[in-house]
């Protein structure tokens, strides 16, 4: 026993330390940070107790931010569990080529996202891009429009890029919990006569529930914390209709040089989802437990 | 499982609805970097090439310091994934096998880290590295890449030590071996395919870093592929040959990585991960 525990401290010593001071110890200072009114990098502040807070609080940019957060994360979540569980389900098939398809399906998470951001500006741009092209052709259209131009459409197209890059890692997951499933269950449920459907119904989705829920919980808090193909693709426009939680920090902090409330703002947006992550794997928890 | 001609034609449906959506975006970047400027911007674009140049990629290549990106990013991302598996890999087993005082409030505590935006530890992060004269240096950028990938190798590889049948291990145990010796003869060996997978993820997660990267950097020869690509994208005015040609070549060594260990990467993440 007493030996055990040497080992395990020599062994998770090195890994804790690091991630202590890479990520704890900042964080702390994030938190020590929105007490002050520090203004930029390397400044002196002073101690102000709430007072960022309540202004934070009180600003209307906060709560735009956060309710468009919350529109992004739901959305992507919809967007990616609906592409990534079909993905799923065609790879856990055999047909010609299943092999190469699991490998290469990664492919749009493996590329540098200045580089998905590059291809799809391009693909969607009015001059020279395929998409306005495309639909002039199908005739959805009748002209190129600006798919970055209006609030609406910008917010629906950076979900769609986001989406684009990470369902078909969350399809592999979401592969891992298919294989796991007995496949007697399946052919048990043939010789009783239960069509494509029902098996869906009745073994593939209670089965594969608990990895779908880890897959959501994991998926939120990814997608809340993308913060470069927004950066990169709009800057949190237009007006401002893009400007999710991350954007709102970068911009509060690096462009508007007020740092202690780019912290605040932080550290509520922290606190926000680690009751998410809290709750949601707790309840998770307990429905294991029930099962 | 057989189907009937009816679920094969919307499965067929349905895979060829997912490869032209994954593969016709880079199809159209890859041929592009090969058209002629007017070809790129016509009214009515062309799927096939009907010119071939390699202006864009002689452009690139003497205007910029694309290579220079090329090795930056090959030995950051390397270095981060040789250190994320020498600390993971002890963690995790340790995290599996070793009974110590506060095994799963810790555990649970490292996978929080995903739950904060790492926008917030990125202001006193630069605090810290100015301080410490690690600004402008790719190993801060091996430690910060490092300190992003260890929590989800720890999660995956502890996952992959469940999967040893209990006996290998028992009987080594039995043996009297220290667990130092057990977690390199017998478990190493045995979850290979773990750390293959958990090493590609390290190496893409420092390959596609940005964020980091642009605002820790400072000089020209010590930026890694993204920031230099983007760095492109401001400098000139939209020229869409130059940077088709520059996403081809930032593209190209995942690909290449990818076609060399792709296969263990998926394999390990379908047969390890989601315990």
């Amino acid at each position: 026993m007493r030996q055990s525990r040497f080992y395990a401290f020599v062994f998770v010593a090195p890994a804790l330390l690091m991630l202590v001071a890479i990520l704890g110890w900042p964080l702390l200072s994030a938190v020590l940070l929105s007490l002050q009114d520090v203004r930029s990098v390397g400044s002196e502040g002073s101690w102000v107790g709430l007072a960022n807070y309540r202004k934070v609080l009180s600003n209307t940019a906060f709560w735009n931010a956060s309710w468009l957060s919350i529109v992004w994360v739901v959305a992507n979540a919809a967007v990616q569990t609906v592409l990534a569980l079909a993905a799923a389900l065609v790879l856990n098939q055999r047909f010609p080529g299943v092999r190469i398809a699991r490998t290469w399906i990664i492919l749009t998470w493996i590329v540098p996202t200045v580089v998905v951001v590059m291809i799809w500006r391009w693909l969607f741009s009015t001059s020279g891009g395929m998409i306005n092209p495309l639909l002039i052709q199908i005739g959805i259209i009748d002209r190129p429009i600006g798919f970055f131009s209006s609030t609406w459409s910008a917010m629906a197209t950076l979900v769609f890029i986001n989406s684009w890059r990470w369902f078909p890692f969350i399809a592999l997951m979401m592969l891992a919990g298919l294989t796991r499933i007995p496949s007697d269950l399946y052919e048990a449920a043939r010789i009783d006569g239960a069509g494509t459907i029902k098996r869906f119904t009745r073994i593939t989705w209670p089965l594969l529930a608990p990895t779908l829920g880890v897959l959501v919980i994991v998926g939120t808090l990814l997608s809340f914390n993308v913060f470069d193909i927004i950066w990169l693709l709009t800057s949190g426009g237009p007006a401002g209709g893009t400007r999710t939680l991350p954007i709102l920090i970068y911009e509060t902090a690096f462009k508007g040089y007020r740092l202690s409330e780019a912290a605040t703002v932080a550290v509520l947006a922290s606190v926000l989802l680690m009751a998410f992550a809290f709750f949601a794997t707790r309840s998770l928890a307990k429905q294991g437990d029930e099962r | 499982m057989r189907r009937g001609v009816g679920w094969n034609i919307v499965l067929g449906g349905v895979v060829l609805f997912f490869v032209l959506i994954i593969t016709l975006p880079f199809w159209w970047v890859m041929s592009g970097s090969f058209k002629l400027p007017q070809e790129i911007i016509a009214r009515v674009p062309t799927m096939i090439p009907q010119s071939f140049t390699l202006q864009h990629y002689v452009k690139l290549l003497s205007s910029s310091d694309y290579p220079t990106y090329m090795i930056n990013s090959l030995v950051v991302a390397s270095v981060s994934t040789l250190i994320t598996l020498a600390l993971s890999v002890p963690a995790a087993y340790a995290f599996f096998r070793l009974r110590f005082p506060g095994r799963e409030a810790l555990y649970r505590m490292i996978l929080l880290a995903y739950a904060f935006p790492s926008i917030v530890v990125l202001i006193p992060l630069f605090g810290m590295f100015a301080k410490l004269g690690l600004v402008d240096t790719r190993t801060a950028l091996v430690v910060i890449n490092v300190s992003f990938a260890l929590p989800f190798a720890i999660w995956m590889l502890r996952s992959f030590f469940g999967s040893v049948p209990m006996e290998i291990e028992e009987a080594a145990v039995m043996d009297g071996a220290p667990p130092l010796v057990i977690l390199r003869r017998v478990m190493i060996p045995l979850i290979a395919p773990g750390i293959a997978s958990v090493g590609i993820f390290a190496f893409i997660m420092s390959w596609t870093e940005y964020v980091f990267a642009s605002v820790l950097i400072l000089s020209d020869a010590k930026r890694t592929v993204p920031v230099g690509f983007s760095g492109i994208i401001g400098q000139y005015q939209i020229d869409w040959g130059l940077l088709l040609a520059g996403a081809s070549l930032a593209t190209l060594p995942v690909i290449l990585l990818f076609a060399l260990i792709g296969r263990w990467f998926v394999s390990g993440l379908t047969e390890g991960a989601v315990k």
